[in-house]
């Protein structure tokens, strides 16, 4: 074997195939049962499918598509160019689309200024994340350098930069949702939005998508292309520890006892996952072992999954859009002190997806599904996450009564996955922060361990559903066996 | 007669800056609004008897090559250092050193004028000193340190101010931490000897003049218009007020240009300081001469500001008490004391409208209660007190929200030379005024108003000046 991929999540998928296709023999291990991570469809009530996790992809590689041919193996969209829309109390709802004059019309009814400042404000992003394009896509050519408006952003936080250019609480909001990985107090913020903005610059699904059959459709497509480059794909393979001898990587050993033996390892784990293997404890030594431990990341996500029975009406607005929750940014800048605290904040922010709008097919006929994730929250809560699980989905349910009246009555079933679920399931994220989100793609890929790379969506600047760091762990494992 | 520099607020930094100018040859004249000079460096009887500083009981450092500069302890202005516990020593000299470097880098904008030629191009400007705190909170950087030496620090970094410790930038506050020691005799002989440096120095000193509003015509700043409808003309106007104070009350906006209202409506001010002022009718144990920090461990802190940005009053704000009379016995009478109490977190802007008689007592009631906390029985002994609140201080020093500091301690204020980079601080984009009010960089007590001084004596030099 020459390369082994640990993880058949998204990017483990991507990263063996690119392996495969350069001639390599590789193997891709998975624990559970079934391929896709957190990249899946759930049926999770009868007769209803939703996305477990990733419910719109935002960050697809266009290039991953392209390459691997994902369109020839059964990728299609259901919805594309999905508008952004701010849903707000009184009715009066934010539809933020590709179309700037459009957009503008529409935060008129909010501000007049506001209206003025959109291209402006879209413009600014655009050029910040087009600074940033050969950073955060590839490992930039050398001689590239930090642009000097980026240094300066490093030092804003997004709450200022935002108060600076709009006076809407409804604008503000809407934009911040974006961002929401850090509190918009934390200098460097923004750069979560530019990030989004390079994602949105790729052309591909542009704003946000949902792919035909769900998201698990994408996995299917991305099985298929690996078998198509005869990636030995073994799913129920829980790998116990990576084999380390004089500091290289020569293998895995399975919970079963089996040793499998390799020059490079590929592992969609994060920091902290690969803290807890027994090598990268060993290997990384006291320091950066207790740096990361201390880092535990103390906001997370929830998913909540509705079943409705009647179509959920949101106040006129196109239900094909990725609608947001929140009233100003100070909900963020609360939500992030709570959940810190490990309290659960008082106002929730939630970003809503109707996947049925799109495609029908994911439930009965005239029923639909609602998929809900809320972020933030604390990851560890005072208490026990298990007791809050319903309180958490009546406060969700409650607040998005608010701007879909009468939703509340049609729900016939609800899953909810609490943030210590997500992580007993997929395993220990790791920690946004601005240095992370500028460090380069080295640092987060290579690891002390030679042959040993991170490929997993814990090696992207932010987390996403995107393949890229699949796809360019893949390239730095194919360089170091051409040395 | 036309000056080369009229200065507005004889604070400390406005009487630097005039002793420095005058010492330089400059005809200089500071204006001041209140009958006394000094600015927040004042002490005043607030009991019979009994005196306390109001608005602060130490300030930020004077740097040394300033302080003998301006020969400030032959007029009385002498230091006396406050207790410093051992482990806490080695983390502050840290700490000054980086505030050090951070005013160099403030300061090196002034010495390479600005370059107007239309060929130039913007240059990558250097990286700021202290980067590496924005990414971390107080709490990373204080957890290095001994529990008990980290919960004090962290303290008194947010004693009269406000953030969440554990978000990443709040690190930043620490290097409000250096403080200059008590001056024997309140702050007001620091404010006297300023005072006898500039009229040593030649500069005119007018009290009880109120500035109305700044004159300037096509972009140049000509002299300051005052409220009996006098004026006087000047080639330089410093400015020591805030930076949303200077140009939203001297200025009418729509003579403005546009981007220099957008840039100071843009400013962030954080005040959070309130004062309560105890006369005590008995001697406190001399053994706590050191800031008291009362319910301010991490947590609470953290809450605090949640609370505050809610524009509340927390059921229980963090208060530094300092017993003031235990460090100069002159402030109060034999055998008495004089006890100030610092709260922090203490909203500008009240949510259900504004500042009345029973929310000031609130803060009394919150002081007392810390002062019982401390030292259980002292309560007792209160025979006076006062209550200066956040809007107190605004009305009193003309600090826009009551905040001290000249605006909020984040990231993209502290590093930076004002907001607008290619006309760093001190200047600004109106020809002939210059800002040493909200220069965040130079924490330390003279040091913006000297290096306006600094300024405006090089671009009379360089004739930029008319």
């Amino acid at each position: 074997m020459s390369a082994i991929v640990v993880g058949g999540g998204v990017n483990g998928l991507v990263a063996a195939t690119y392996l495969a296709r350069a001639g390599r023999k590789v193997v891709l291990l998975e624990a559970k049962d079934a391929l896709g991570g957190a990249c899946a469809t759930t049926t999770f009530a009868t007769g209803f499918k939703g996305p477990t996790i990733a419910h719109a992809l935002t960050a697809l590689d266009p290039r991953v598509v392209a390459e691997l041919k994902l369109a020839r193996r059964g990728l299609k969209f259901a919805v594309r160019d999905m508008p952004t829309v701010a849903l707000r109390a009184d009715g009066k709802h934010l539809v933020i689309g590709r179309d700037v004059r459009a957009t503008a019309r529409g935060i008129a009814a909010h501000s007049r200024a506001d209206a003025e400042a959109w291209p402006r404000f879209r413009r600014e992003l655009f050029d910040l994340a087009r600074a940033m394009r050969p950073f955060w896509w590839d490992e930039p050519k050398r001689g590239w350098n930090l642009p000097p408006t980026i240094a300066t952003l490093r030092r804003q936080n997004l709450a200022a930069w935002l108060d600076s250019r709009f006076e809407s609480d409804a604008v503000k909001a809407a934009v911040a949702c974006d961002a929401s990985g850090l509190s918009p107090l934390v200098p460097g913020s923004p750069l979560l939005l530019v990030w989004r903005g390079c994602q949105e610059m790729c052309g591909l699904q542009s704003a946000a998508a949902i792919p035909l059959g769900g998201p698990g459709a994408l996995v299917d497509a991305l099985t298929a292309a690996a078998k198509v480059a005869s990636v030995e794909l073994r799913t129920g393979a829980h790998v116990a520890d990576i084999l380390v001898k004089d500091g290289a990587a020569t293998g895995v050993v399975l919970e079963s006892g089996e040793e499998i033996v390799a020059k490079r390892v590929l592992a969609s784990l994060s920091h902290s996952q690969l803290l807890a293997t027994k090598a990268g404890r060993s290997a990384l030594g006291i320091g950066e072992s207790t740096a990361l431990e201390r880092s535990v990341p103390a906001v997370a996500s929830a998913k909540v999954l509705l079943a409705l029975n009647a179509a959920p009406n949101f106040g006129g607005s196109p239900s094909r859009g990725r609608f947001l929750l929140a009233d100003k940014i100070e909900t963020f800048v609360t939500a992030h002190a709570a959940s810190r605290a490990g309290c659960m904040p008082e106002e929730l922010a939630l970003e809503v997806v109707v996947p049925t709008a799109a495609d029908p097919a994911l439930a009965p006929m005239g029923q639909h599904v609602v998929s809900i994730r809320i972020a933030p929250l604390p990851r560890h809560l005072a208490g026990s996450w298990d007791a809050a699980k319903a309180p958490l989905a009546a406060k969700a349910i409650a607040a998005l009564e608010r701007c879909a009246p009468g939703l509340a009555r049609h729900v016939t079933a609800a899953q909810v996955l609490t943030p210590d679920d997500i992580a007993k399931r997929y395993g220990e994220e790791d920690e946004v922060t601005v240095e992370r989100v500028m460090s380069d793609w080295p640092s987060r890929i290579l690891t002390p361990i030679k042959g040993l790379f991170l490929c997993g969506a814990a090696s992207e600047p932010v987390g996403a559903v995107s393949g890229r760091a699949g796809r360019i762990a893949a390239a730095h494992a194919l360089r170091e066996a051409a040395k | 007669m036309r000056y080369d520099a009229a200065i507005i607020g004889a604070g400390a930094e406005g009487l630097a800056a005039a002793a420095l100018l005058a010492g330089a040859g400059a005809r200089t004249i500071v204006v001041e609004r209140s009958e006394r000079a000094g600015g927040r460096a004042t002490t005043r009887e607030f009991h019979p008897g009994f005196r306390a500083s109001p608005f602060a009981d130490e300030l930020p450092p004077i740097p040394a090559d300033i302080y003998w500069a301006l020969d400030l302890a032959r007029r009385g202005a002498i230091f006396r250092p406050a207790p410093v516990s051992p482990a806490a020593r080695r983390f502050l000299r840290d700490v000054e050193r980086r505030a050090a470097d951070i005013r160099a880098r403030a300061v090196a904008g002034i010495d390479s004028a600005p370059d107007h030629s239309f060929f130039s191009r913007p240059a990558v400007p250097a990286p700021w000193p202290g980067e590496d705190w924005m990414a971390l909170s107080l709490a990373d950087v204080l957890a290095r340190e001994q529990p008990d030496i980290a919960a004090h620090l962290a303290a008194a970094a947010l004693s009269g101010s406000v953030a969440d410790p554990y978000l990443a930038g709040s690190a930043l506050h620490l290097l409000t931490l250096p403080r200059s020691g008590f001056v024997t005799g309140g702050l007001a002989s620091l404010a006297n000897a300023l005072v006898g440096a500039a009229h040593e120095a030649g500069a005119d000193i007018s009290l009880g003049h109120d500035v109305t509003d700044i004159r300037h015509a096509k972009g140049r700043v000509s002299g300051i218009g005052l409220a009996d409808g006098s004026e006087i003309e000047a080639r330089a106007v410093i400015s020591t007020l805030d930076l949303k104070r200077t140009f939203l009350s001297f200025f009418q906006w729509n003579a403005l240009p546009k981007e220099i209202v957008h840039a100071v409506g843009t400013f962030r001010m954080a005040g959070a300081a309130a004062r309560v002022l105890f006369a005590l009718d008995t001697m406190l144990p001399d053994a706590a001469r050191d800031r008291i920090h009362v319910s301010s461990d991490l947590e609470q802190l953290a809450a605090a500001n949640t609370v505050w940005r809610t524009g509340t009053i927390a059921p229980r704000l963090p208060v530094t008490l300092r017993i003031v009379s235990a460090a100069d016995a002159g402030l109060a009478p034999l055998g008495q004391s004089v006890v100030t109490a610092t709260l922090g977190a203490v909203p500008f802007r009240l949510f259900d409208g504004a500042w009345t008689h029973e929310k000031r007592e609130v803060l009394r009631m919150q002081a007392l209660a810390a002062l019982e906390t401390a030292m259980p029985g002292a309560g007792a002994h209160v025979i006076a007190a006062e209550v200066i609140a956040p809007p107190d201080i605004e009305e009193a020093l003309g600090a826009t929200d009551g905040d001290l500091m000249g605006g909020a301690l984040a990231a993209d204020q502290m590093l930076s030379a004002g907001p607008w980079p290619d006309v760093p601080f001190p200047r600004c984009p109106l020809k002939g005024l210059y800002l040493a009010g909200s220069w965040l960089a130079m924490s330390g007590t003279c040091v913006a108003g000297a290096a306006a001084a600094r300024t405006v004596a090089a671009d009379i030099a360089s004739g930029t000046l008319k």
